[in-house]
């Protein structure tokens, strides 16, 4: 197997914008290859994230992508899974890589949702779920985590102000990162009085739908020196499953993809929880990211919610969790939300990241999953 | 040619499924090999991965495990919000069902744990009832 590496990283900023899916898709392409210091031709395929292209006019994205960069003939194609959709399509492409089968290839995670307004995407993104017993039965995204936080609150000694409080250390993240959606310091104050949108969860325990693109440039390792950049090496990679429906779980308060996906992503890069310097981790609601914390090996099954409104997982904490200020403040475009949080730890990794850095981080994960954690991928990446 | 096995399942229950809701019961599959209960919508057996099943129907009653009531709804249920989207766990069996249940307004009108029962199926899935 070869040994794969992020060469380079690119983003359009997060949150309403005007240009159209194809034209940030390629935005984000063009970013990358040039942080990378590399030409479009020395892509050998493209892999495009994206889920609700239908709603700019757009799918197929592949095609139009590598004909603007110039490369029409390049293969590429497009991966669907949900919020998830960017770490899978990550994780296919450095199966590629890892295979032999390229020596570079581009990774774009995109979406461009805004302009339907929330009706339009609360009701489409309800068909990520197992819509006959979900959203079938008027249970939005908001509505299928807000059932887990009930669980979590119910099971556990933890209150909707610890859940609060990610919310609010995300939000101190996101005001230092120039391309998050919102950069505004909010107060538990502020996410306890927003409106409830699906008890227990209210409109600051959200995420935001946003608009983004997020692309990276994954190569072999020969390949990276060859082009003697600063690069950061992909040292383990995972995937797994859970059943569809909540229903179909026998605990509401953990994410078995997640545990699977880290597991494999772990043994691969043989290390444990206890060296991860900082995380990016699939936070679409405040509770999610304290389950998710909790499922990764950070902190026991029902004590994420306390450390976190203890300060563990702030930005130089005993565990930087989200140092980009995550999907709730810097954004959750859903086809690119995973590629994202690769850029974020590229950036971290390479000295890139300004106000924001994680001191002396040599190793960074990203956890990114589809629906309620039907399917999750988790990456684990080390410097150079 | 021989076949694998003459008792291939329908290709799909949902309709004996929601014909079952409709009448207040829950249309599930046991495993004959190691007696594991599914709904009736799965097709191979999660423990042990055999396609051999008996239907079952079981009484539509049962014990709210979580929930949430929605305030903001998705399309169609507009005029039906607050309402609560209810995960509930089936009686005696070791099997949860989740479905729609209107007219909830706050959550002390439905503490986990309170019993609810599966009414019918239509255009907003399956629909329960507090008991």
């Amino acid at each position: 197997m070869e040994k794969v590496c992020v060469l380079g990283a690119g983003s359009t900023k997060y949150g309403k914008l005007e240009d159209s899916i194809s034209d940030i898709t390629v935005q984000a392409s063009v970013d990358a290859i040039e942080n990378a210091g590399i030409e479009p031709k020395e892509i050998q395929a493209g892999y495009i994230s994206n889920v609700f292209g239908v709603a700019d006019k757009q799918v197929h994205l592949g095609p139009v992508v590598m004909s603007n960069l110039g490369i029409s003939e390049c293969p590429s194609l497009s991966i669907e899974s949900a919020c998830g959709s960017g770490s899978v399509s990550f994780r296919e492409a450095f199966a590629n890589v890892a295979a032999g089968f390229y020596d570079a290839v581009l990774v774009t995670g995109t979406e461009k949702v805004t302009h339907t307004g929330t009706d339009w995407t609360t009701t489409y993104f309800s068909y990520c779920s197992d819509f006959f017993y979900e959203g079938q039965a008027g249970a939005s995204f908001p509505g299928l985590f807000a059932s887990m936080a009930r669980a979590y609150l119910h099971e556990f000694d933890a209150t909707e102000e610890d859940l609060a409080s990610v919310a609010v250390k995300n939000h101190e993240n996101g005001f230092l990162n120039p391309k998050a959606h919102f950069r505004k310091k909010i107060t538990i104050d502020d996410v306890m009085n927003s409106a409830v949108v699906a008890s227990p969860l209210k409109l600051y325990d959200c995420c935001p739908f946003s608009d983004g693109a997020s692309s990276v440039i994954l190569c072999n390792e020969k390949f990276a020196k060859e082009h003697s950049k600063d690069y950061v090496k992909v040292i383990g990679s995972g995937r797994g499953g859970s059943p569809a429906a909540l229903q179909g779980r026998e605990h509401l308060t953990t994410i078995p993809s997640t545990k699977i996906a880290a597991e494999a992503a772990f043994k691969m890069a043989g290390i444990t929880s206890k060296n991860v310097d900082f995380a990016e981790v699939h936070d679409c609601f405040t509770v999610a990211e304290v389950v998710d914390t909790e499922d990764l090996g950070f902190f026991e099954k029902g004590t994420g919610a306390t450390a976190a409104r203890n300060g563990e997982t702030k930005l130089n904490g005993s565990i930087s969790i989200n140092p980009s200020g995550g999907l709730k403040s810097k954004g959750h475009p859903i086809g690119a939300t995973g590629v994202g949080q690769i850029v974020e730890v590229f950036e971290q990794l390479t000295g890139q990241s300004g106000e924001r850095t994680v001191n002396d981080a040599k190793i960074g994960l990203t956890q990114n999953f589809g629906a309620t954690g039907a399917s999750c991928a988790v990456h684990i990446f080390q410097s150079v | 040619m021989q076949f694998i096995s003459f008792k291939v399942c329908k290709l799909s229950a949902k309709p004996e499924f929601i014909e079952a809701a409709k009448a207040g019961n829950v249309l599930a599959r046991k495993c004959t090999k190691c007696d594991e209960l599914h709904l009736a919508t799965v097709y191979f057996c999660s423990k042990c991965g055999s396609k051999e099943f008996e239907d079952s129907i079981l009484k539509g009653t049962g014990k709210v495990v979580t929930y949430t009531i929605m305030t903001v709804p998705p399309a169609g249920f507009e005029d039906l919000a607050p309402y609560a989207w209810v995960v509930m766990e089936l009686g005696d069996y070791d099997l949860r069902i989740s479905g729609f249940l209107p007219d909830i307004q706050k959550p002390e009108d439905l503490p986990i744990g309170t019993a609810v029962k599966v009414v019918g199926f239509d255009d907003r899935g399956i629909v329960l009832k507090k008991l």
